[in-house]
């Protein structure tokens, strides 16, 4: 197995290390800026091919040679991070080595993948008898620091025959959003799923997060229904945040969410399903309405005199 | 020129079927693709919505014609099918498209890799993920996309036909049909097509579970002795969730919540306020 | 003036499914404007049908309606804080053909009898809500509008069927002064269990259901509670008076909470998972608060008309809704067939009405709601009923047994209760009930 990392302007994509460690340190870095990489402690055995701007239709025709050339044609599996980019580009290659596809995995062995499914509520355990291609979820497993140093391999394409591909061009990449700086930062962050019943309750979510002194955050599910603004999702293709206090109301606890959790001290969850894995990881799992709970919560703090401050 | 949106039937509910349309339906992020494709169809041509499912999904699609699509073809299938195949299908009625819309991801597989495969089908180029979507202005490209990426960051896109777009469900919300459209598309034709057989070999998983976390190596410790120290002592931290559910009414969920992060110094321990602690800088709650 | 249907029926409920059933058979155009994204979507009910009203409309309906079991057991139970008195009735009987009641889903209820209604020739257009009248310059009622664009629709005749609190019936001006008092809110669970469970615990078998009905157990609420057995699920719902529950300040999940885990439930229920919560406000003053039901162009049927029977030890609403659905749809295809939609025109509505058991009922049991809900019998009879059982079954040796006119009497002066008011209150109940 051979990792495969996207790499923007020397940049490594979300859950790129993770996926180098699944794959023991060996890794074929693609993309622009590779030669700035620091990938010591980070891979074993790095191999380098710089293809410039994103453009994964030329990308996924270019890369197949240089798998070839890394593996001397053996067949191989490709493991890329389920990041943005990955998840993108994973298919076109795929197709091009005319590989079967396995995404959005939460653990990648030869002859054992498991992806997570519907919408991450579920393990589907696969045993390939061939090479695939396979994306991992990013934050499943934490990365590895290897203490073997790194032996890097630069492959060069530009020799090749020009590839003719039609791709979008790239105008510009913006930095995250301020809008979404400050939830990716918050100490402490409650977040609303599909158990809360209306767009009001956040509303009342916000005013509760304030009362606590931490930012409201929702669900892919939330933000789809158009609830609450896209930058206020929390997940793997969200916002990546890192709270030390975690309240979720309503929250399933699928993987692509609790991703892009980080590691909180301390997570509370309401909840009517006891066995969720929201529930299975926080400190106190209260099986009750969400919506009443909140009602309840709101009933408690409001009756707070002004002046907080007094101790 | 035409423009393809791709439906995807879905079941909705936990153990529902695909065969009953009451418990499944297709994503806010389809829908969003459909409202798109009307958008640019005095642009890019008609739209002619795509699904690859059973028959069940024939409700789904009178709601897209109810929308304002021109034609609704249906690829039968009952079977859950490789997310290649799909393409493979679709991109037999898409071929003389210049825009596909799809979906970022669907609500069952969600790989989002239909659409990524559908460009490869067709040979043209990709957009995917995005969560802003215009008709350019300049001279450059048909639109101008925003894509997410990882870390927060977006990347501004020119995009020029052919081209596979998927969308995220935030990026438009479907419009409403007129009461004479709902009426008269129940009785509208549907193209139903044969299903191919599967063009890829399938990959059946050997075993299907509930989603369970798979354990996670730890970062080198970093910050004091002190965080050291009551990282490792931590039997409360998450790592070590209690796994009991309490079962309670909300307003003992409530007060339960409250008294729970008094203890662990979230917000003033005096019994009768839930003032604030928030202790500048740091929020070391112990 | 040329319009676009016959008969809009807004509602595609019990009453609005059967009304256009009817008018479709008749060879009518007939739309239904249902607001959910299904017949049956958000609907919700304690669990209970009796569905022998079918029997005109849709012969045989046992062979297809979508049943989760039938009702052979029916318990009434009068809880106090730690006692249950429970008169159980079984009836063979009940579990063959014609049946007698039956448990059912309403979103499984609602959409079979509303896809009835379509393959009649019915179009239900669902996720659509009616959002008023449209009148002529008479004032007469010539159609809806609807929150679609462009989503006026007009028809030679409306009936509304868009349940409690119906909001076409109140601008059409035949509803009264609301009073609060005349509604109950009804909430509910539905717990799954194993269905092997399930049988054991309600000792059945099969397709054999329960019915229980509680009266006490409604923490200090005036109310009632309901335990049905579904396939594999258990419904427990409460129905609360809406001003004492305000005045209580009690919400009504910890009151379900309490009555689960009272020790005559709790053995029944515990276990399970929560699958589903809902509450839903019940029209409950019977024909106290009756509207007019017919209008210039109007009809109203179901509980939009407040026709939910709810007296106690009876809760049905949705035989009265399918009846007066049907009733309307009678009338209203006499009326077109005349060319006549005028309230005169519609005078056939009432008069099946008041001719069938949807006013008798109603009459019979006219002073149930009152009598059931009064403070007497919700906060001083349980306990005072209980007593009494539980002395005349405890062994008390030495002591003698005493007669049961004695523990009676002496229990009714302990809970407070003056004769004068359990006699006058006993013979309520047997002009009600007898
Ligand atoms: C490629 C991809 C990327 C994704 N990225 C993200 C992402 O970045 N962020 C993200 O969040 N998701 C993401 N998702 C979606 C993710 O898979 C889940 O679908 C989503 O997180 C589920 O949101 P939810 O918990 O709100 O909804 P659900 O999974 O529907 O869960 C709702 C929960 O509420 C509970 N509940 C129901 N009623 C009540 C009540 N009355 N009181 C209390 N609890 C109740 C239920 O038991 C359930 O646990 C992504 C999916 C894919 C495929
Ligand atoms: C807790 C509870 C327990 C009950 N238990 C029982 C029981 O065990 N047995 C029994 O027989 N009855 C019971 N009932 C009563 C029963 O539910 C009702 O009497 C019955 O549903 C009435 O039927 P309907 O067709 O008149 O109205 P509904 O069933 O309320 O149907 C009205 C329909 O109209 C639609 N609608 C409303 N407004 C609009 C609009 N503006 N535009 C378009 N559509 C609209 C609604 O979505 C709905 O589908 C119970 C009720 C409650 C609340
Ligand atoms: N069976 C299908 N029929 C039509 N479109 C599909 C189908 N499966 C996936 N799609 C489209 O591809 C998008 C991404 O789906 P997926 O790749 O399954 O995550 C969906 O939102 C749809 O737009």
């Amino acid at each position: 197995m051979i990792a495969l990392v996207p790499i923007r302007h020397g940049v490594l994509p979300a859950g790129g290390e993770e996926t180098v460690a699944e794959c023991d340190g060996i890794a074929l870095f693609a993309g622009s800026g590779v030669a700035d990489l620091q990938l010591d402690g980070i891979a074993t055995s790095a191999h380098l091919v710089e293809l410039g701007e994103v453009e994964f239709g030329r990308w996924a025709a270019a890369l197949p040679a240089v798998l070839d050339a890394i593996t001397g044609g053996v067949p191989t599996s490709v493991v890329l991070p389920h990041s943005p980019d990955g998840r993108d580009l994973a298919p076109r290659l795929a197709a091009s080595l005319d590989v079967p596809l396995l995404a959005g995995a939460t653990s990648v062995t030869p002859h054992r993948v498991r992806l997570a499914r519907r919408g991450g509520l579920e393990l589907h355990e696969h045993h390939p008898t061939g090479a695939f291609v396979a994306t991992l979820q990013p934050g499943v497993r934490g990365a590895q620091h290897f203490d073997r140093g790194v032996t890097v391999t630069v492959h060069d394409v530009t020799a090749s025959p020009t590839i003719q591909c039609h791709d979008v061009h790239v105008v510009e990449v913006l930095p995250p959003d301020v809008r979404t700086m400050d939830l990716s930062e918050a100490r402490r962050i409650i977040g609303g799923g599909a158990g809360l019943d209306s767009e009001a309750r956040f509303a009342q979510l916000d005013a509760f997060a304030e009362q606590i002194g931490g930012l409201m955050g929702a669900t892919r599910v939330i933000t789809d229904r158009g609830w609450v603004h896209h930058d206020r999702q929390i997940g793997t293709t969200g916002v990546v945040v890192d709270p030390v206090l975690y309240l979720s109301f309503g929250v399933s606890g699928a993987v692509q969410h609790t991703s892009g959790l980080g590691a909180p001290d301390h997570i509370i969850s309401v909840n009517t399903d006891p066995h969720c894995p929201m529930m299975a990881m926080s400190d106190l799992a209260i099986v009750s309405d969400a919506n009443a709970t909140l009602d309840a919560l709101q009933g408690l703090i409001a009756v707070q005199p002004p002046d907080v401050e007094t101790s | 020129m035409t423009i393809t949106v791709c439906w995807k039937w879905v079941a909705i509910g936990d153990d529902s079927d695909i065969e009953d349309a009451r418990w499944a339906g297709v994503s806010a992020a389809d829908e969003a693709a459909l409202e798109l494709g009307l958008e640019l169809e005095p642009f890019h041509g008609d739209v002619t919505v795509v699904c690859v499912g059973p028959a069940a999904a024939d409700s789904a699609l009178r709601d897209a014609l109810a929308a304002g699509a021109r034609r609704a073809v249906r690829i039968d299938s009952g079977i859950q099918m490789e997310s290649r195949s799909v393409a493979d299908a679709i991109a037999v009625q898409a071929a003389s498209s210049d825009l596909v819309i799809c979906g970022d991801y669907s609500l069952d597989r969600g790989t989002g890799s239909v659409p990524a495969f559908l460009a490869h089908e067709l040979g043209v180029a990709q957009a995917l993920g995005l969560v802003e979507l215009e008709r350019s202005t300049g001279s450059t490209g048909d639109l101008r996309g925003l894509r997410r990426l990882d870390g927060g960051r977006r990347e501004v896109l020119d995009i020029t036909a052919p081209v596979v777009l998927s969308v995220e469900g935030s990026v438009r919300r479907l419009r409403r049909s007129s009461l004479a459209a709902a009426l008269h598309a129940k009785s509208a034709a549907i193209d139903v097509v044969v299903s191919p057989a599967d063009s890829v070999p399938g990959t059946t998983p050997v075993l299907v579970a509930p989603y369970r976390p798979r354990a996670r190596a730890l970062p080198a410790p970093a910050g004091s002795v002190l965080t050291r120290v009551r990282e490792i002592l931590d039997v409360g931290g998450h790592h070590g969730a209690s796994g009991e559910a309490l079962e309670l009414t909300p307003s003992e969920a409530a007060e339960r919540i409250v008294d729970q992060l008094r203890r662990w110094g979230y917000v003033e321990a005096d019994s009768h306020t839930t003032a604030l602690r928030q202790d500048a800088g740091t929020d070391a709650p112990r | 003036m040329t319009v676009d249907v016959d008969v809009v029926i807004v509602g595609a409920g019990p009453a609005g499914a059967c009304a256009a059933t009817v008018l479709a058979r008749a060879g009518h155009s007939v739309v239904l404007l249902e607001r959910g994204a299904f017949p049956g979507a958000k609907n919700m009910y304690g669990g209970v049908v009796y569905p022998r009203i079918l029997d005109q409309l849709h012969p045989q309906w046992w062979e297809e309606a979508p049943v989760q079991r039938w009702v052979t057991r029916r318990s009434t139970m009068i809880l106090t804080d730690d006692q249950a008195l429970t008169v159980d009735f079984r009836s063979g009987k009940w579990g063959r053909p014609p049946y007698n009641g039956a448990t059912a889903y309403r979103p499984d209820w609602d959409h079979w009898l509303a896809g009835k209604a379509e393959a009649d020739g019915a179009q239900l257009v669902c996720s659509t809500t009616a959002t008023g009248l449209l009148r002529n310059e008479r004032g007469q009622v010539v159609g809806v509008t609807t929150d679609r664009p462009d989503g006026d629709l007009t028809a030679r005749l409306v009936i509304a069927c868009d349940g409690v609190n119906s909001f076409l019936a109140k601008e059409a001006g035949l509803y009264g002064e609301v009073d609060a008092s005349n509604y109950t809110l009804g909430v509910k669970e539905t717990i799954a269990l194993p269905k092997d469970v399930i049988d054991q615990r309600f000792a059945v078998r099969d397709r054999e259901g329960v019915d229980i009905e509680i009266l006490g157990g409604t923490s200090g609420v005036n109310g009632g509670g309901f335990v049905y057995t579904n396939l594999d699920t258990v419904s427990v719902g409460v129905v609360l008076k809406l001003p004492k529950l305000a005045a209580q300040q009690r919400r009504p999940e910890e009151i379900i909470a309490t009555l689960k885990h009272h020790p005559a439930i709790a053995p029944l229920v515990e276990g399970g998972e929560i699958k589903e919560y809902s509450a839903h406000v019940i029209p409950e003053a019977g024909l106290a608060m009756m509207p007019k039901m017919t209008g210039d162009g109007l009809l109203v049927a179901g509980d939009a008309a407040a026709m939910c029977l709810a007296a106690g030890i009876w809760l049905e609403g949705v035989n009265f809704a399918m009846a007066s659905g049907m009733y309307a749809g009678e009338a209203a295809v006499e009326a077109l067939r005349a060319n006549d939609t005028s309230t005169a025109g519609l005078a056939g509505y009432e008069r099946r009405l008041g001719d069938t058991f949807v006013l008798r009922d109603h009459r019979k049991l006219r002073r149930a709601p009152s009598l059931v809900l009064s403070d007497r019998v919700q906060h001083l009879y349980p306990e005072m009923i209980a007593n009494t059982v539980e002395r005349m079954f405890r062994v008390d040796n030495p002591s003698p047994k005493p007669g049961l006119r004695r523990i009676l009497n002496q229990e009714r002066k302990r809970a407070g209760v003056k004769l004068k008011d359990l006699a006058r209150d006993g013979l309520d109940g047997f002009r009600t009930y007898g």
